[in-house]
């Protein structure tokens, strides 16, 4: 018992910082119809931002954690949305997922080219002692980026419910024309999905780099599984995207430890396709279009 | 009140408009009618900033607002109705409401103006919590009507209140419209039903390709047979002159 327990908390935490990557996928579907096929290089990119600033400018990692959350904010948020999607999406959605595609590769290339294709250390931001809950021995690591990764999407889900700027974004993701007559600032709220996109990506990115290392090819993987996560969970809903998550990464810790760790990275695959026959909308999601 | 100048304009390169010009009193309903395609709601995107336009001028109380954005406009208390249904799917008929008021600095005035507005619809606080698109129709569209009071607008431009309404509903929303008139609020209206708008407006302004053909009090155009010569797919023939 207490080690399936054990299993499922680590899968638990394994699948937060999914989801986390995975909301990012929807917020960014609501806001200008488009996948975000770079995604997972938009998770890679901030660990090694951190890694520049304490390996080669000497901070400490406090300041470059925070300098690397801002940096990601305005690179993979605000300068992604004004050079890559304003000019590329009145050419359609397929256009855009393109240049995604294309920008994934440039930054996977770019960070090998800068920072070696070796995987470096990086830097726990927690204690990675052990700890016992229930009987159960997990990481302390695995269980604050748990507890992290859900308190940033409870923290979103508020916020986007219960503020008027929260509301204003759902009412420019499902309707922007009439969100527009209402006086909201349409290109605003699309601009903040955006931020909170890289935000997101950020977190995560210094929440798992500890675990698997920095590498430039990080986000290949991650970046699938978190786009199978939002698809499993519903795409048009945030709620469907922690569920994808934290359902995927968990199966994967049960199959890997109960059946087969053999065939663990096909697990996420088969799930896809299961839920695309049985219930194309996702776990969460709804068939009558866009919310956040 | 309101005044529109010659206005020319349309989308990119296609204008529909070609010289609209009509003013409306305050305190009024003025309806808009003409054949499909006449420019009606494109002369109401024009108004509320959504349109180009390329001639004329628009002035609100006397003061010049071409061209001014839909921003602009709410704060001068001009709100827009369109047609087709224009609720925020998957949020509460309450916070649609909330929307209403979304540019209003003081939101404690805005929830009471929500519960105001929610006493002039009771349907709408009975499912305050349901999503809108879990309405119907009907209370879709008494949803709007209620939303676009939130900020106690002035001038409310409202294009095609009936489409998709029962003829009891289309009476109810009709006399929504006469209440909010006898108050003071100004309403220019586009409508198909023809007939029945025209029965409960003060004006009545015929459109016909994107040019300004008649105008006149409501009853006028009622009794006129070239309003029912349009309406039955011909074209107003200039009056012979005297």
């Amino acid at each position: 018992m207490s080690q399936f327990l054990q299993v499922l908390l680590s899968g638990l935490a394994t699948g937060s910082i999914y989801a986390l990557v995975a909301i990012g996928f929807t917020l960014v579907w609501q806001a200008a119809q488009t996948v975000n096929f770079a995604q997972g290089e938009f998770v890679m990119v901030p660990a090694f931002f951190v890694l520049v600033g304490t390996n080669i400018l000497g901070f400490p990692l406090a300041l470059s954690l925070g300098l690397a959350l801002l940096l990601a904010i305005a690179l993979l948020g605000a300068v992604f949305k004004k050079l890559v999607v304003d000019p590329i999406l009145p050419s359609g959605g397929i256009s855009l997922i393109i240049a995604t595609m294309a920008l994934g590769i440039l930054l996977r290339e770019s960070v090998k080219e800068f920072y070696g294709a070796e995987a470096q250390p990086f830097p726990a931001m927690f204690p990675t002692n052990p700890i016992n809950v229930f009987g159960a021995v997990v990481s302390m690591q695995d269980m604050l980026n748990l507890l992290i990764s859900l308190a940033v999407v409870v923290v979103l889900t508020l916020f986007l419910n219960r503020t008027r700027t929260g509301r204003s974004m759902q009412a420019a993701a499902q309707n922007p024309a009439v969100a527009e007559i209402l006086g909201v600032n349409v290109k605003r709220m699309v601009m903040y999905a955006f931020l909170i996109n890289a935000a997101l990506a950020a977190l995560a990115s210094f929440l798992i780099t500890p675990v698997y290392l920095a590498k430039f090819s990080n986000g290949e993987t991650l970046g699938l599984v978190a786009f199978i996560a939002a698809i499993v969970g519903g795409f048009n809903q945030i709620r469907g995207a922690l569920v994808g998550g934290l359902l995927i990464g968990v199966l994967d810790n049960l199959v890997a430890t109960y059946v087969t760790a053999e065939y663990r990275a096909a697990l996420p695959l088969i799930l896809l396709i299961f839920i695309i026959l049985v219930r194309p909308q996702g776990i969460m999601g709804t068939s009558e279009g866009r919310a956040v | 009140m309101l005044e529109l100048q010659d206005i020319h304009g349309g989308y990119g390169k296609i204008t529909i408009l070609n010289g609209v010009s009509f003013k409306i009193p305050k305190g009024t309903i003025t309806t808009v009618i003409g054949p499909n395609g006449a420019g009606k709601s494109t002369v109401f995107k024009a108004i509320f900033g959504l349109l180009n336009i390329d001639k004329g001028r628009i002035l609100l109380d006397g003061k010049d607002v071409t061209r001014h954005t839909p921003r602009q406009m709410i704060d001068h208390g001009v709100t827009y109705v369109p047609q087709g249904r224009n609720v925020v799917p998957q949020l509460s008929v309450y916070h649609n409401l909330e929307l209403g008021g979304v540019t209003a600095r003081d939101q404690a005035k805005v929830r009471e103006r929500i519960e105001k507005v929610m006493d002039k619809f009771p349907i709408l606080r009975e499912f305050r919590n349901r999503k809108a698109i879990e309405l119907s129709g009907g209370q879709q569209k008494q949803l709007e009507v209620a939303r676009s009071l939130l900020l106690d607008p002035k001038l409310i431009l409202i294009d095609e209140p009936s489409i998709g309404l029962s003829p009891k509903l289309v009476q109810e929303v009709f006399a929504t419209l006469q209440r909010l008139r006898d108050q003071g609020v100004t309403i220019l209206m586009v409508e198909q039903n023809a007939k029945s708008a025209l029965a409960i407006s003060d004006y009545g302004l015929v459109l016909e390709l994107g040019q300004t053909r008649m105008h006149d009090k409501a009853e006028k155009l009622l009794a006129d047979p070239r309003v029912g010569q349009l309406f039955l797919g011909g074209h107003i023939e200039e009056a012979p002159s005297a």
